[in-house]
């Protein structure tokens, strides 16, 4: 049974780092070049170059260290069973025999080197989720798509359609919470040695959910257009982003990074 | 012995993360068996959180809080608690669930295990009570009925578990005047005519004092008055709360006191204070 509320996984938190000021044009494409550059190349180097990157962002971001471990918590099992299924079923040289099957030891280097592979992935969206405000994470998004705008993609309405996501999943989440108060007062059992019994009181908690989340879509949109909002790209924005002397430094050492990794293939 | 007895209570959200906030600091009451405690404050003071720890909803960061003789700090205890401490939420109707009526108010029964003719009979009776007619209504979709009606029906189905405390939360916010009025006749019949413990949170003061025998007025999450209705009224810093708006004619009549007239101030409803009125007007006739 969940007593407080809690801090969700990757929930921003305000803050006034070096890495919080950053444009999030700059934190998106340093997220991107570091998972990139380790899905194209696992070498240990590669990986171990990506992590000090990695780890010199939480250092700077001043972000909890116990949070960002917190949230990894949760992914023990998925890095449990890959490693295990990586053991066990690539082929080489044969370390021990267990039962059936056979570990070996590329297997093992290859298991290892995924697991770190998935905790870049991971550490790296989480920081960029963490440091920077789902509304400036919008319109970083929507800048760096605008040139897709030449090839008649709405991406003005597509960025609307993300910041409108980003700024409901609170809501939603705070309205959650409250509806499955209400249903525990009533006696809904959420922690029932029962699965039916517990998928049946969850019922109870996604339909009026459901049904606000509609109530208030409708809401939202009789608000914009009042507004007069037409979803046409005239829109601009309070606050524009730009690069500083900083972001020319970040973007630069992600670079180097990107480079080195992709060319010591 | 209370039935609500709360000591030293303090609430923190989210300890030890930049959003750690003190909801509530220090607060200690309690309510009686069959009375009726009316709690006041602004928004973000505090009531809310208040009262979600009468039924177990929340747990005490520090200081103790107790329910028909159980500690709440107990998972136990709390995961029992819903079955006495009936808990109606701001803005109920939201929590409507179920294709019909019927069903929805025969949630809570039927998740205490009752049997389906006594759950039928705390269902007809629950609707009844909330001035409903079963017949009618019982078959209908919550959705299809006004905002009104579904806030009676969500009532309803905490009234068919029969708590033995009830604690509503801003029952009449959004209604319209004869809604509010329903709502408030209900609760006061609950209380007087079956004994049923009471705790009602409302930021409308004019609302409380009518009803509440003893107030708690929470500000910034601190307990800065509390105790008999008359005399948290006629407290002179109780009057001059910015939070606090009394009715026009406590106003006058703390106005009339205060300029040294004889007027009685410990009056609480508008019949009585016409009443003080006319007397003060004969006297000063002769």
């Amino acid at each position: 049974m969940k007593q407080e509320k809690s801090l969700k996984l990757g929930q921003f938190v305000l803050g006034n780092s070096v890495i919080h000021q950053l444009d999030p044009r700059t934190k998106i494409i340093g997220c991107l070049g570091i998972i990139f550059s380790v899905l194209m190349n696992f070498k240990w180097y590669v990986i171990l170059l990506n992590i000090s990157l990695i780890i010199a962002v939480i250092f700077l971001s001043r972000v909890k260290v116990a949070r960002v471990l917190r949230g990894l918590r949760k992914l023990r099992y998925l890095f449990l069973l890959t490693f295990i299924f990586q053991a066990v079923l690539t082929a080489g040289e044969p370390v021990f025999h267990l039962g059936g099957v056979s570990v070996t030891r590329e297997g093992i280097a290859l298991g290892t080197s995924t697991i770190f592979r998935l905790l870049i992935l991971y550490l790296s969206s989480s920081l960029l989720t963490m440091t920077t405000s789902p509304l400036k994470l919008a319109s970083g998004i929507e800048s760096l798509l605008s040139p897709l705008h030449y090839l008649r993609i709405p991406v003005s309405q597509f960025s609307m359609l993300i910041s409108t996501a980003l700024r409901f999943i609170p809501t939603i989440i705070e309205e959650a919470e409250t509806i499955t108060r209400a249903q525990r007062s009533r006696g809904a059992q959420f922690n029932s040695q029962r699965m039916i019994t517990r998928l049946k009181s969850y019922t109870a908690v996604l339909i009026p959910l459901l049904a606000a989340s509609l109530q208030r879509a409708n809401d939202l949109a009789v608000a914009m257009e009042s507004r007069c909002y037409t979803g046409g790209s005239s829109r601009i924005r309070t606050g524009s982003l730009c690069f500083k002397e900083k972001d020319r430094l970040a973007i630069g050492l992600v670079s180097l990074a990107f480079v080195l990794s992709v060319v010591l293939v | 012995m209370p039935i609500i007895d709360v000591k030293n209570l303090t609430h923190t959200y989210l300890p030890g993360t930049p959003y750690e906030k003190k909801a509530l600091d220090d607060i200690t009451l309690s309510v009686n068996q069959g009375e009726f405690l009316g709690i006041v404050g602004a928004n973000g003071s505090g009531k809310s959180t208040l009262i979600q720890h009468f039924n177990g909803l929340l747990s005490p960061t520090a200081g103790q809080v107790t329910v028909c003789g159980r500690d709440t700090s107990v998972k136990q205890h709390r995961n029992e608690l819903w079955k006495k401490v009936g808990l109606v939420f701001q803005y109920p109707e939201q929590q409507l669930f179920e294709a019909t009526v019927f069903d929805d108010v025969s949630y809570g029964p039927r998740n205490l295990g009752l049997s389906s003719p006594e759950v039928e009979r705390r269902t007809v009776e629950a609707l009844k009570k909330v001035g409903l007619e079963p017949d009618t209504v019982a078959g209908l979709s919550p959705i299809c009925l006004s905002g009104g009606l579904r806030r009676r029906v969500a009532i309803a189905g905490v009234l068919a578990m029969k708590p033995e405390v009830l604690v509503l939360d801003e029952p009449t916010a959004g209604l319209d005047h004869p809604g509010r009025e329903m709502i408030l006749e209900l609760i006061k019949k609950l209380q007087r005519e079956e004994h049923i413990t009471i705790v009602m949170v409302s930021h409308s003061i004019r609302e409380i004092i009518l009803l509440a025998g003893r107030i708690a007025v929470l500000e910034k999450g601190r307990l800065i008055a509390y105790g008999d209705t008359k005399e948290v009224l006629r407290q002179k810093d109780f009057q001059t709360l910015p939070g606090v708006v009394l009715p026009d004619y406590l106003q006058l009549i703390y106005a009339l006191a205060g300029r040294g007239k004889s007027v009685n101030p410990g009056i609480i409803t508008l019949a009585e204070a016409e009443l003080e009125i006319a007397k003060l007007l004969e006297e000063k006739d002769k």
